[in-house]
């Protein structure tokens, strides 16, 4: 039983870890080196010796949920899943048990651009460890009896997802702003698309979509060069591109609201009401970048921002509130989410719309400014301290092109920037008249305070989908 | 099910010294001022930040009826000004000088966590040093900050089932030491804590000689150590707090909490009373749970997740607390799922751990799992100094951070199957369900 002082929702931190970063000047992120497989693979590679550990990570391009087809909503992520359930040599049960005899750690998961494999291992079972999960990427068996358990289990999770509004009301504005756009697809799927999925379909989207040439990988940790070099070219070098083109794995830009659009969904038990509200951002690598982190982390990016000051350090109205910037290779996303007891939601949306208001008209002041640049700069170096967390940025980077120099770089921009850039920013990114709004609430006590900010298109929690 | 913020907790750590880690007590800088406080630096350069921890010997335990939930409401106050810091000085010249932190309120600990570029050292010191005595309840403030913890409560547990029914569950189980309330408080006293009531209980609690100092990190130790002692140094000891003598008296059979309520899924939660952590049965109560809930291949995931599919997910264990806790087992149960089925599918397996143990190779894999968590825990500056406050408050001394893996190494089998005949008995069994109602109108 432990309770925080300040709540750090996952997303906040994991923007931080993907999109900020400037490198204090005494510290920048370790130059990797370059090892280059038999078959094509690209992996970066840094011995660190202070704990006999060792973190992997693999991004699998054009694998995600961006890619799956509209019918196979939530599909990328079971297939990654599925992965681990079982391989031409072992049963489901058999990986689990070897990997966890030994603590390791390997996940898959797919993002909406790539799927992710991540392998944190004891240095002295990190070779065993990477033959099951080379074993598990390059012959999963997706048997017909672990695709119905899987999925089984993802349709129940569905109905736990909406008892949580905190949580329910994502999936909700998922829906609502990205509609039939491919972001718009759940990475858990629906109750329709769970129903009619196979495995034999999963089978053939793995099939058609993960492929040495478009995976990058990196590892970090107590293992000497020359033995990984083997170990991988005798697990992940004996992979093969499958015959056929490569599909295409290009992303349309995401939909650009028109206006506002409202929906209201009606929990009858909640004794809060739970916003998120969205409007686009910028596209992964654009020069905007670190004028909007800058910007963001004054707005709602941190404890003493705007929206944490007026919401719950001014007001008491909740116990946190934070927005965060989301970017993908043809577009991004900007969210501002909060909560408060059932009585207080007016008066919530009135003080958000009040300060995105003020942050275009008035900017901020230098001093803020450089609070925030201060901030940017000192919390880098810990995002870049444990082996895993410099796997992952080696892999981001290499995946989306950005080069290893990416925070050098960035972080002599944050150092530069002006109030009048942050004004800029804001004024450009923080929305006005177009915007999605999504409300998960008791509708009989929160729709008369909803009133006044438009038309709402009214749900029910009960309904099915989302 | 969402694995609950105690699992941090849950993470004993680390290191004998044949596991070749980097990190050992030699590492260690140990003082103590003549105000009691003690502290304990670290010096690591890895990156250029500190990690600076401070533990007060307080937590729910301390608390009684009225007043629950007022540890941790101290802790949100202890960022809400002092005499020479106003209200919001504290983050806002922390992330000025490009800091960050949190806190946390756990059983039998609050711990505050900086983590700051090495620059900010002084001020960071300085203003730790102040708040330790120094906050001033401004009355706004303070009620402006009840509706804080009132919103978390409500996040944290009045819109999550399977918090509902963990708290009537703990409530039920335990019935006169004060872990029967959690860690939030109940929201009738949240509403009604009185200031002068709760400026008593800080005086009470926050003294040097009731903390642990703990900094980690790009700092140089002798200059450090230095403004430890000017800052800290004049702040004057108190009377050390009463000590907590309410001991929970023996269950005298099984216990059963059953709540309807509007839901789309059911909740389970089971649990057994345990032993403190410096008790014997600890230890192997604490390996035990690795073979029975950790990961896919654990006996309990295996049976009720994947072979009998009666459940989303399965996870719990025992927590190292100061006082006899729990052992607890949470179930997401699959909609429509038999709550019975699942109790008897874990007596089952818990009957079958009584009459022959856990084999050799669980065995084995529980000391790999153990050794993984600590050493990931060790490879972050903040994770040293999460490890080391916690081991001195929690495990009897910092010392024993270095000891744990030993001691789980030194474990056998016979004790952990004598373990589990003490402590999963009928008589020692408190089990909750929740069963959806409702719903569509």
């Amino acid at each position: 039983m432990t309770s925080r002082t300040k709540c750090v929702p996952a997303a906040l931190v994991a923007a931080f870890l993907i999109l900020t970063g400037p490198l204090a000047a005494a510290f920048r992120l370790p130059r990797p080196e370059k090892i280059s497989l038999a078959n094509g693979m690209t992996f970066y590679y840094l011995r660190t010796t202070d704990v006999p550990l060792v973190s992997f990570q693999l991004y699998i391009g054009g694998a995600g949920s961006a890619a799956e087809p509209a019918e196979l909503e939530g599909g990328a992520n079971l297939a990654a899943d599925l992965l681990l359930k079982g391989t031409a040599t072992m049963t489901a049960d058999e990986v689990a048990e070897a990997l966890e005899f030994m603590g390791a750690d390997l996940f898959t998961s797919a993002a909406e651009e790539y799927v992710r494999v991540s392998l944190e291992s004891l240095a002295e079972h990190f070779p065993r460890a990477l033959e099951i999960a080379a074993d598990c990427l390059m012959s999963p068996a997706f048997k017909d009896e672990e695709f119905r358990k899987e999925r089984d289990r993802r349709i129940d999770q569905l109905k736990a997802i909406k008892d949580e509004p905190g949580q329910a009301v994502r999936y909700y504005f998922q829906k609502a702003y990205f509609g039939d756009h491919p972001l718009g697809r759940l990475s858990s799927g629906t109750e329709a698309s769970l129903g009619r999925m196979s495995a034999q379909a999963l089978k053939a989207f793995y099939e058609a979509r993960y492929r040495p040439a478009r995976t990058v990988g990196a590892v970090v940790g107590d293992i000497e060069k020359r033995a990984l070099v083997a170990l991988l070219e005798r697990t992940l070098g004996k992979w093969r591109n499958p015959a056929g083109p490569t599909p295409a794995a290009s992303l349309p830009p995401p939909p650009r609201p028109r206006g506002p659009r409202l929906v209201l969904v009606d929990k009858p038990d909640a004794t809060q009401a739970y916003f998120v509200l969205g409007a686009p951002g910028y596209p992964m690598g654009d020069p905007i970048t670190a004028a909007a982190q800058l910007m963001n982390t004054l707005f709602g990016g941190r404890f003493t921002s705007w929206l944490n000051t007026e919401l719950r350090i001014e007001r008491g109205l909740t116990y946190g509130a934070s927005s965060a910037f989301r970017s993908w290779r043809s577009g991004g996303l900007f969210t501002a989410t909060s909560y408060t007891k059932n009585d207080k939601i007016g008066e919530m949306l009135d003080i958000t719309f009040g300060l995105l208001r003020k942050g275009s008209a008035q900017g901020f002041e230098a001093a803020e400014v450089e609070s925030a640049r201060n901030y940017i700069e000192g919390q880098f170096p810990p995002t870049l301290e444990a082996n895993g967390s410099k796997a992952g940025t080696y892999v981001r980077l290499a995946f989306y092109g950005l080069g290893f120099d990416y925070y050098d770089t960035y972080l002599a921009k944050v150092a530069g920037l002006s109030p009048e850039e942050a004004k800029a920013a804001a004024a450009k990114l923080l929305p006005s008249s177009d915007f999605v709004l999504v409300v998960v609430g008791k509708s009989s006590e929160i729709r008369p305070l909803l009133q006044k900010f438009g038309t709402w298109q009214e749900k029910k929690v009960t309904d099915p989908g989302f | 099910m969402r694995p609950k913020a105690w699992s941090a907790l849950v993470m004993v750590l680390v290191l004998a010294g044949g596991l070749g880690a980097a990190f050992g007590p030699a590492d260690v800088k140990v003082h103590q001022l003549d105000n009691g406080l003690k502290v304990l630096l670290v010096e690591d350069h890895d990156i250029p930040n500190v990690a600076l921890y401070t533990f007060f010997r307080v937590g729910s335990r301390n608390e009684r009826p009225g007043l629950t939930g007022v540890s941790h409401f101290i802790e949100h106050m202890m960022f809400n000004g002092t005499e020479k810091f106003g209200p919001g000085e504290f983050d806002r010249t922390m992330e000025f000088r490009g800091g960050r932190n949190n806190a946390y309120t756990s059983l039998d600990l609050t711990a505050y966590t900086d983590w700051f570029p090495a620059a900010a050292l002084e001020h960071m010191i300085d203003m730790e040093a102040d708040r330790i005595q120094g906050l001033t309840f401004v009355p706004e403030v303070f009620e402006s900050e009840r509706g804080v913890i009132a919103s978390e409560r409500r996040l944290g547990v009045e819109n999550d089932n399977d918090a509902i029914l963990q708290e009537n569950v703990r409530a039920t189980a335990i019935m006169a030491h004060p872990y029967h309330w959690d860690v939030i408080g109940w929201m009738s006293d949240i509403l009604s804590w009185r200031r002068d009531e709760v400026i008593a209980y800080y005086r009470t609690y926050y003294a040097p000689n009731n903390a642990v100092l703990v900094i980690v990190g790009d700092i140089d130790p002798a200059k450090t150590l230095a403004l430890v002692e000017r800052y800290y140094g004049p702040i004057p000891k108190a009377t050390p707090p009463p000590p907590v003598t309410t001991a929970e008296p023996p269950q005298m059979g099984p216990k059963d909490v059953l709540i309807r309520k509007e839901a789309q899924t059911p909740s389970f939660h089971a649990v057994w009373h345990a032993p403190a952590f410096g008790q014997a049965d600890f230890i192997p109560l604490f390996i035990l749970e690795k073979p029975l809930l950790a990961g896919d291949s654990s006996r309990l995931h295996r049976r009720l997740v994947r072979d009998e599919q009666l459940a989303i997910s399965v996870s719990g264990g025992m927590q190292p607390t100061l006082d006899p806790y729990l052992f607890e087992i949470f179930v997401k149960p699959r909609p429509g799922a038999d709550l019975e089925r699942i109790e008897r599918v874990i007596d089952e397996e818990l009957a079958r751990i009584q009459a022959d143990g856990i084999t050799e190779a669980e065995f084995k894999k529980a000391l790999n799992i153990l050794r993984s968590d600590a050493y990931r825990e060790l490879e972050t500056i903040a994770g040293q100094a999460d490890l080391l406050g916690t081991a001195e408050v929690l495990y009897g001394g910092w010392e024993r951070a270095f000891t744990l893996v030993a001691s789980y190494e030194a474990a056998t089998r016979d004790e952990v199957r004598e373990a589990a005949r003490k402590v999963f008995q009928e008589m020692n069994k408190t089990v909750g369900k929740l069963v959806p109602e409702g719903g569509a109108k």
